[in-house]
């Protein structure tokens, strides 16, 4: 009992301070070998760790890609104008007639201003756009099956176009004095 | 669009560059056309010929599209801080450079004063100055007023030029072409550049992004002569703006990057090496910079890197020497361990003792935005300063913020030193017009550049398809047919007219998109962004225009009719004006260096009438200058500002309160308002 733990956890820190690294590693330090006049330890086992540094591989490009196609949504959403100024989730409005509370998705009257749906939904068109033309350009690469290639040639033009589209409107409403 | 000669992929290099119409008749007429015109010139003198011609044309529609305000009203300098750099210059032209370099001015910021010589960029002026003087020389007798107006946007036009190289270097002649069309119309530079908004930002942009180019350049290289003139870009940024600190950040982080995606070389260590020592040097010679290169927070990241880049080399010669694989990995954690810990102790040796200065509260709200509307009311007051939404970015950029993904996603298809770069710079850059709208310009740059190589590569994907139909007997390496090989060729064939129509039809769409960012530029330009704000405008009644000059009446009347050692009191945004064309001291200006002596005058102006005498009575103050914007309903004036002046002067002095001013939480005006509101000197 007790010499047995002793010899493994002897030739584990033997072997552990060769690598002076890998003292770094040694997770929870194995308790010490309990003394001989008490065994209040020896119902301990140290547990066979086999702890490694974790190496630092470099993610892929598409992995960087899709991490920055995130971050691009949340900032051109308006995220920071979300968290600094506070605005409701949507806006509302009472019709002057009836009395009742319409709400109102646009912020109307500034440029520079926006309710928080307006802002992630305008965001969602522009990174739709992006992938409509990232799709148009995976249409044509030479090693997928003809079927694929049609499928996302389709997706890509569609989305560029509802994206334009939706983006237009979108600009419309916000500024009533749009292109006029 | 005109494909290079490089281009790998594109098999046959004899074909002429082709407009994208399939059609070979045609392209034969064009070309006896010319021969008749015995011009008789070679695929690669008519692709010169169309860079050239194009490249002059955007020269001048980026001159010509910024002019509105002064086709509208009459060329004259636009805003508030112009005036200032106009003023400037105006003393620097007639007293010349070391009577400017030494300027002490009482008159502004009564009683105080103000050390101009070592409080300014000085880039503008003197650029200015010397275009004038170069103008002089040839004998035109323009005025210095002229010069001003015009600088901003012949800075834009060569903006265009460096873009054109920059997105040369990045991706190929045809993604410069596009990035330099983008960049002369694009609305996020043409606010801050028409003709008129005489400000730093006008030659600013030009020289951050010369200093970016010929960085790169440099990287790619690896000539000493390159990372010189990229100091000297650098050199000229510092004395431009203050936005220098972009820069001087964005590099090392870049180098960063390039060292831990394993990407070090002899070429990265010459260009930074040359670069930040020499660009230090020389930006310490502005006064108003003077040693913060190695005394403040915002500037050792740059430092950091430097020696980092010196480990990386040594490593790199031991590794050399010592030819021994194990030996090297324990020397290397040895010295890595070791270089990190010096740097941490250094940096908080320096952070603790004082010497370096912590980030000051500008930058840092760029870091944490809700930081300046805690700590700063100043700086969250102005209205550049408020974060962007996304109609913001809608308005300034329109196709591009779809362009700005597709090309991210073609520069990470093909990573090189040049694509890490501007990707960084896009993404550090949108990050920073999304927290404050004014620098939206700062970002403007790299998504034109990184939306034309969305443009391009798009474009050439859907003509490469469209050429594949000529090259009927090539074999092997043609593109998007998939494959030279006689039974796809077969099985393609039928669907090759499709291919073709459907590549015209996306080209015509494309075209039509940039013609909608065309149009779309022009009416923001026209609209939103040629008012000169010191001349305002408005429709009557009937629809006939009514044209304000309120402005600059009251300031030639204050001239005309005060004695000139008159002081006026004024909220500080007009303080700039006031010295420039009423010829009279102020107590604060744009300037906003001393935030108590503009809380002075806020409690002044939020003060009861007989508290705010005693103040102005201690102040010398003659007169007080307020604007009202009365029935126009001037959105501007100071009634609408008056809450901003008492959270400022309560920032300082406790005895001015917010809720004093307010009715229920809201702010009202008439006869309902706040009594302390009614009986306050505003």
């Amino acid at each position: 009992m007790a010499p047995k733990p002793d010899s493994h956890t002897l030739a584990s820190t033997s072997a552990a301070s060769s690598d002076p690294s890998s003292i770094l590693l040694h997770g929870p330090s194995p308790p010490p070998p309990p003394p001989r006049f008490s065994s209040v330890y020896s119902v301990l086992r140290p547990p066979r760790l086999r702890l490694k540094l974790p190496t630092f591989t470099l993610p892929s490009p598409m992995t960087v890609f899709s991490l920055v196609l995130l971050t691009y949504f949340m900032v051109v959403s308006g995220i920071v104008y979300d968290v600094i100024v506070e605005p409701p989730g949507i806006g509302s409005t009472q019709d002057p007639y009836t009395g009742s509370v319409k709400p109102l998705v646009f912020m109307p009257g500034r440029v520079n201003g926006q309710y928080i749906i307006e802002g992630l939904s305008s965001g969602f068109m522009f990174v739709v756009g992006g992938v409509g033309i990232i799709l148009m350009d995976l249409a044509l690469d030479k090693n997928r099956a003809k079927s694929v290639k049609v499928s996302y040639a389709t997706a890509g033009i569609s989305s560029v176009v509802i994206a334009y589209v939706m983006s237009m409107l979108f600009i419309r409403i916000k500024i009533p004095a749009y292109l006029h | 669009m005109a494909v290079t000669k490089t281009e790998p992929i594109n098999g046959s290099t004899t074909k002429s560059s082709a407009p994208p119409l399939p059609s070979m008749p045609l392209k034969s007429d064009l070309l006896s056309i010319l021969s008749l015109k015995s011009l008789r010139l070679k695929t690669k003198q008519q692709e010169l010929l169309i860079r050239v011609s194009i490249l002059c044309l955007v020269y001048v529609l980026a001159f010509i599209t910024r002019l509105f305000s002064v086709l509208r009203y009459e060329s004259m300098i636009h805003e508030f801080d112009p005036y200032f750099n106009y003023r400037t210059t105006l003393f620097l032209t007639q007293k010349g450079f070391y009577e400017f370099w030494n300027w002490f001015d009482s008159e502004s910021w009564y009683p105080l004063g103000r050390i101009i010589g070592g409080t300014l960029y000085p880039g503008l002026m003197v650029t200015a100055a010397m275009m004038y003087w170069g103008l002089r020389f040839l004998r035109f007798a323009v005025h210095i007023r002229e010069v001003c107006v015009l600088t901003a946007p012949f800075f834009a036009s060569n903006t265009t030029l460096v873009a054109y190289f920059f997105g040369k270097e990045i991706w190929d002649t045809g993604a410069g072409l596009v990035a330099a069309v983008l960049i002369a119309i694009c609305p996020g530079y043409i606010s801050r550049s028409v003709a008129g908004s005489y400000d730093n930002e006008g030659v600013a942009i030009f020289a951050l992004l010369l200093t970016f180019y010929l960085f790169v350049k440099a990287v790619n290289t690896g000539s000493l002569a390159w990372g010189l003139a990229s100091a000297f870009g650098y050199f000229y940024m510092v004395s431009a703006w203050g936005g220098y600190v972009f820069i001087i950040n964005l590099i090392p982080l870049y180098v960063l990057a390039l060292l831990i995606t394993g990407r070090y070389s002899m070429r990265l260590y010459v260009a930074y090496n040359c670069m930040y020592v020499l660009g230090m040097l020389l930006a310490m010679q502005i006064r108003f910079v003077g040693f913060q290169h190695v005394q403040s927070g915002e500037h050792m990241a740059a430092m950091g890197v430097f020696f980092l880049m010196q480990v990386f080399y040594f490593l790199d010669w031991v590794k050399h020497l010592l030819n021994d694989k194990k030996l090297f990995e324990a020397f290397l954690r040895i010295t890595v361990t070791c270089a990190v810990g010096v740097g941490a102790i250094a940096l908080g040796v320096g952070t603790a003792s004082g010497y370096i200065s912590p980030w000051s509260g500008r930058f840092y709200s760029l870091l944490d935005p809700t930081y300046a509307k805690d700590h700063i009311p100043i700086i969250a007051s102005v209205s550049e300063h408020q974060p962007t939404a996304w109609s913001s970015f809608m308005f300034d950029f329109h196709i591009l913020l779809f362009l700005f993904p597709a090309g991210l996603y073609f520069c990470f298809k093909r990573l090189s030193d040049a694509t890490i770069f501007i990707v960084m710079y896009g993404l550090t850059s949108m990050y920073f017009a999304g927290v404050m709208v004014r620098l939206i310009l700062v970002a403007t740059p790299a998504v034109c550049l990184i939306s034309a190589i969305a443009v391009s590569a798009t474009i050439k994907n859907l003509t490469m398809l469209l050429r594949t139909k000529s090259k009927v007997s090539q074999t092997g390496s043609t593109k998007g047919t998939g494959g030279g090989k006689t039974s796809s060729k077969a099985m393609l064939d039928q669907s090759q007219p499709f291919q073709r129509n459907g590549a015209i039809a996306l080209l015509f769409g494309a075209f039509y998109l940039l013609s909608r960012y065309a149009i779309h530029c022009t009416w923001v330009t026209s609209e939103a962004y040629s008012s000169p704000s010191i001349v305002l405008a408005a429709r009557g009644a009937h629809g006939n225009r009514v044209i304000f000059d309120d402005y600059r009446e009251a300031y030639y009347w204050l001239r005309q009719n005060t004695p000139p050692d008159a002081k006026v009191m004024s909220w500080w945004d007009y303080g700039y004006q006031i010295t420039a064309m009423g010829n009279r001291t102020v107590i604060v200006d744009n300037n906003t260096w001393n935030n108590t002596h503009i809380a002075t005058v806020g409690r002044a102006m939020s003060s009861y009438e007989d508290e705010a005498y005693e103040i102005m009575r201690s102040l010398d103050v003659d007169y007080v200058l307020v604007v009202f914007g009365g029935v126009t309903g001037y959105s501007s004036d100071d009634i609408n500002k008056f809450l901003w002046m008492v959270r400022i002067g309560g920032g300082v002095f406790p005895v001015i309160k917010e809720p004093d001013y307010l009715v229920n939480g809201e702010y009202r005006v008439d006869k309902g308002a706040a009594p302390k509101m009614l009986n306050c000197l505003m």
